[in-house]
């Protein structure tokens, strides 16, 4: 019966949205369909938690079913106050594939996470990464663009007006992560922070940031080294997120789940 | 704009002195830590960790008195100075990131520079001063005048460097301990991860532990692996009194089920008595229309299991029931001579004498018969300011989502590329 409930708001969901897609002109109605969309989500999430008895937060199932809820809000919210229409379409695509993965693999319904995972901080912790990364990687296409028309020397300041945006709502994000990471952490092991690998990349990426906010406010008038620190602060990023575990230092990681969600 | 013209500690100091300063004192932190060591640093406890940070703050202030006038003070308390100790600290985070954080024994520069422990190490300690003063310049400085448009600045700033130091100062005296409640026993002794006894301020006594289970649930494995049959299909379900379903192939009717039950010749009563486990007689009509009934059970500590055999390939069965909620009633005394009634819950802690106590397990061999119930109890009086800190952390991130870029746009847009 959960199931049925489940391929019934799905669809409703998927449908919505991907009709309100292929209506972005037509602003009013599609937002109220993103709208609809997210609230079919709800209303399947309060049906299933009071068909548990519990909040829905135990398996990989239910987590993915939060992701799908929370990444359209936070994609509405960004447009809404920033007009970023192509945030409110990438959130609502990795919504939709998370609501597929789940129809493609209902045994995540009943399989439990681990106990350290099953905290109302996990849900939080990932959406809010997700959202940081979608920024910081747009910003740093940004910057490609920038050192490109640096290196043509006809760099426009336009350019780094919109870098500087997008690393501000991504470093927003991004220190929201690693906060949550923190409270979760003392919540479940009793520290906030351990330095593992994954902990430690993250912490150097967000360094990245702080220090091209800082070097930007400073010297508003200088690009070329701006531009240069956040195409840095990029390689970082992806080494927190794909190279960690090459690093000599990864055997000793707590974040190498084999099932990431 | 010809800064880099400018000699070296000819005021204003920019770039190339904060880098010297913070990169200088990373040098003299290594120095020391190779040649004196930090092996006989222990992490500083109550009332140390205080007094410390007293004086610490305290400095930060006469500093201010001091040179607030002076243009020194407008270096530390700017973004150069920010930046080079910020990347001071990045440096030894990255080399934090690249090399294990283990114990080693054989002693090689690895070791003895503290690359392996680097968040004991000395450099890294200077460091954090290090930021921690030029962060506290930076936020006074804006906090003398306060101006209502700061706001979002002061929370993100202040928020980080409260955070900063109260998790510092905060983490020797930090303290997580386990106790074993048996019930109607008084308990006043915690025991910590490796199995030293201490004695707590406080007395617990387990009343009753209570612990709800969902119904057991129907399964099929296979005969010679044990494995559930199709995994990645939703493949169990919770058992009903007079329940029909359909389980994979096979039709499935419940015509009996008992939550506690024994079995008596070649049935199950219901009954309630130590061990008694779930049981229930089922009826299970194959694709081919043969008819097979029989019980099952998941048993429990003391009773068997029973499962019903399918064919050669297959055997129907109960799973072992998850638990739904457990709970303790428990009396806590305390030296003063008061006793509290309260149920400790998971994700219901409670908090007394500084001592915050949760609810973490039971002894699950015994499931609902368990007697026993383990509790955390953890100390940690600085966590409130830590928490105060991320908070304001957290409001200082959400306001700069909402407010955006504050590089100011006419310069950008004046500026030239260089
Ligand atoms: C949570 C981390 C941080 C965030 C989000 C952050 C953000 C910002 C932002 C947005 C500004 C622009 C000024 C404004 O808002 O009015 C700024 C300015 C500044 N920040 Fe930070 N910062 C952080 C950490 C730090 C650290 C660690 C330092 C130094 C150790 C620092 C030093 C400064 C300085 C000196 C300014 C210039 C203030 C002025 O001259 O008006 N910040 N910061």
């Amino acid at each position: 019966m959960i199931w049925n409930h489940f391929l019934l708001a799905a669809g409703i969901s998927t449908s919505t949205w991907l009709l309100a897609a292929f209506i972005p002109k037509r602003e009013l109605i599609r937002n109220i369909l993103v709208l609809a969309g997210i609230a079919g989500i709800a209303i399947f999430i309060g049906f299933l938690w009071i068909n548990l008895e519990r909040p829905p937060l135990r398996t990989l199932g239910e987590t993915r079913l939060w992701y799908a809820f929370f990444l359209p809000i936070i994609g509405f919210l960004t447009y809404w106050r920033w007009r970023y229409n192509w945030m409110l379409y990438y959130s609502l695509a990795l919504s939709m594939l998370f609501l597929f993965i789940n129809y493609l693999h209902p045994e995540n319904f009943s399989k439990t996470l681990m106990p350290a995972l099953q905290s109302p901080w996990f849900v939080p912790h990932v959406v809010v990464y997700i959202c940081a990364y979608a920024f910081l990687a747009a910003s740093s296409l940004v910057a490609i663009r920038g050192l490109y028309q640096e290196y043509k020397t006809e760099l426009q300041p336009k350019i780094m007006l919109m870098a500087d945006n997008l690393v501000y709502l991504g470093f927003a994000f991004l220190t929201l992560g690693l906060l949550f990471g923190a409270l979760w952490a003392k919540e479940a092991w009793g520290h906030y922070w351990t330095w593992d690998p994954k902990e430690t990349w993250a912490f150097i990426t967000w360094l990245g940031y702080l220090v091209y906010i800082h070097r930007r406010f400073q010297m508003p008038s200088k690009f070329k080294s701006s531009l240069w620190i956040l195409a840095l602060a990029f390689v970082i990023l992806l080494i927190c997120w794909f190279g960690v575990n090459y690093l000599p230092s990864a055997q000793f990681s707590v974040h190498t789940y084999s099932q990431q969600p | 704009m010809n800064k880099n013209t400018k000699p070296l500690w000819q005021s204003p100091w920019g770039y190339s002195e904060s880098f010297l300063f913070a990169f200088g004192l990373l040098l003299v932190g290594f120095v020391l830590e190779f040649t004196v060591g930090s092996a006989s640093f222990g992490s500083i406890v109550f009332p140390q960790n205080l007094i410390l940070g007293t004086v610490y703050i305290l400095l930060i202030a006469l500093v201010y008195v001091l040179i607030r006038k002076k243009p020194i003070f407008k270096f530390l308390s700017g973004i150069p100075a920010s930046i080079g100790a910020i990347a001071g600290l990045s440096v030894l985070v990255v080399i934090m990131g690249i090399t294990p954080q283990i114990p080693m024994d054989n002693k090689r520069i690895v070791t003895s520079l503290g690359f392996n422990r680097l968040t004991t190490s000395i450099p890294f300690l200077f460091i954090n001063f290090y930021l921690l003063f030029i962060l506290g310049m930076v936020v006074v400085r804006k906090l003398f005048p306060l101006k209502w448009k700061n706001w979002g600045f002061v929370c993100s700033h202040l928020g980080l460097w409260i955070t900063v130091f109260a998790a510092g100062l905060g983490s020797g005296d930090l303290q997580r301990l386990r106790m074993d409640l048996i019930e109607n026993r008084i308990e006043g002794r915690a025991y910590d991860d490796k199995g030293n006894y201490f004695e707590l301020p406080l007395a617990i006594k387990l009343n009753d532990f209570k612990i709800e289970e969902f119904h057991p649930k129907l399964a099929v494995v296979d005969n010679t692996t044990g494995m559930l049959y199709e995994a990645t299909k939703p493949s169990m379900i919770m058992i009903e009194n007079k329940l029909v379903c359909q389980l994979h192939d096979w039709e499935i009717k419940v015509d009996e089920f008992f939550l506690t039950s024994g079995r008596a010749g070649d049935k199950y009563y219901s009954m309630v008595d130590l061990g008694a486990a779930p049981a229930a007689k089922v009826r299970l009509i194959t694709p081919a229309k043969d008819t097979i009934t029989g019980w099952i059970s998941c048993g429990s500590f003391n009773r068997p299991h029973e499962s019903l055999k399918i064919d050669e390939r297959f055997s129907l069965l109960m799973t072992v029931p998850e638990p739904k909620k457990f709970s303790s009633e428990v009396s806590i005394y305390t030296p003063d001579g008061q006793k509290q009634e309260q149920t400790l819950e998971v994700n219901k802690s409670f908090t007394v004498n500084g001592w915050k106590i949760y609810q973490l397990s039971y002894d699950e061999k015994m499931g609902i018969y368990s007697t026993k119930s383990i509790v955390e109890v953890v100390k940690d009086p600085w966590q409130i300011f830590v928490y105060i800190g991320v908070f304001m952390m957290m409001i200082g991130s959400v306001y700069m989502f909402w407010r955006g870029n504050k590089v100011k746009n006419e310069e950008t847009i004046k500026g030239v590329s260089n």
